[in-house]
């Protein structure tokens, strides 16, 4: 059977390694996976003119986002030959080091995960309205560009 | 005729309201002409407009209660 039900993404923080190790440990029962492939975006400490990033601040527009992962994951579903997928994206602050986006993708075989996985996170950063605000140590602030 | 706006990231910093209406617009042509002479300092940003949450390329005929977002870059992940 094909797992995907329409989920909520958005987590208030960082994503922590418990629930990403929960989430790992919740598949052992679907014996058909034979791949899993997992992207974790981090928080990381940009140097931008003589500041260091201590955190950033998601927003989104909630209501198009989710629609838009949902989109993404139907497209992912059509395309590739996979048995399940979850993204979790944060919202509000998440410090350095902490992670922010979590996509877990889950196939028989490798290559579908693979593919899938890079596909799903340049399309949540392309399609999915989310903004980010680097915070610097003494409070102020810019907001985040893509690269 | 009423639409609604919703505003976000940096161009929330420019508005300092997160949502307001503009009346008497028949298309988002009108509608970025009205919302530009209420908040000048929104041009000098590169934004795209959803209209019910759906991105829109070019001028888009607007229907009385839509919802149009202004969005600037997304810099999710």
């Amino acid at each position: 059977m094909i797992d995907k039900k329409k989920r909520t993404v958005f987590k208030v923080g960082a994503i922590t390694a418990n629930f990403i190790a929960d989430s790992i440990a919740a598949h052992s029962r679907k014996t058909n996976i034979g791949a899993h492939d997992i992207f974790l975006g981090q928080v990381r400490s940009d140097l931008i003119e003589d500041k260091f990033v201590m955190a950033i601040e998601y927003s989104a527009y909630q209501e198009m986002a989710e629609q838009k992962f949902y989109e993404i994951r139907e497209a992912a579903f059509a395309k590739y030959n996979l048995v399940c997928l979850h993204i979790y994206h944060s919202l509000g602050i998440v410090k350095v080091g902490e992670i922010c986006l979590f996509v877990f993708v889950s196939s028989t075989h490798r290559k579908d995960a693979f593919d899938a996985c890079q596909e799903i996170v340049e399309q949540v950063k392309l399609q999915v309205p989310i903004w980010g605000k680097e915070i610097f140590e003494d409070e102020s602030s810019v907001w985040k560009e893509n690269k | 005729m009423k639409i609604n706006i919703i505003v976000f990231g940096q161009l929330y910093d420019m508005t300092k309201v997160a949502q307001f209406t503009i009346n008497e617009v028949d298309n988002t042509e009108q509608l970025t002409q009205k919302i530009m002479e209420r908040f000048p300092l929104l041009s000098e940003f590169k934004f795209s407009m959803a209209v019910n949450k759906k991105i829109v390329h070019g001028n888009t005929i607007l229907n009385n209660e839509d919802i149009v977002a202004l969005l600037p870059a997304f810099s999710g992940g």
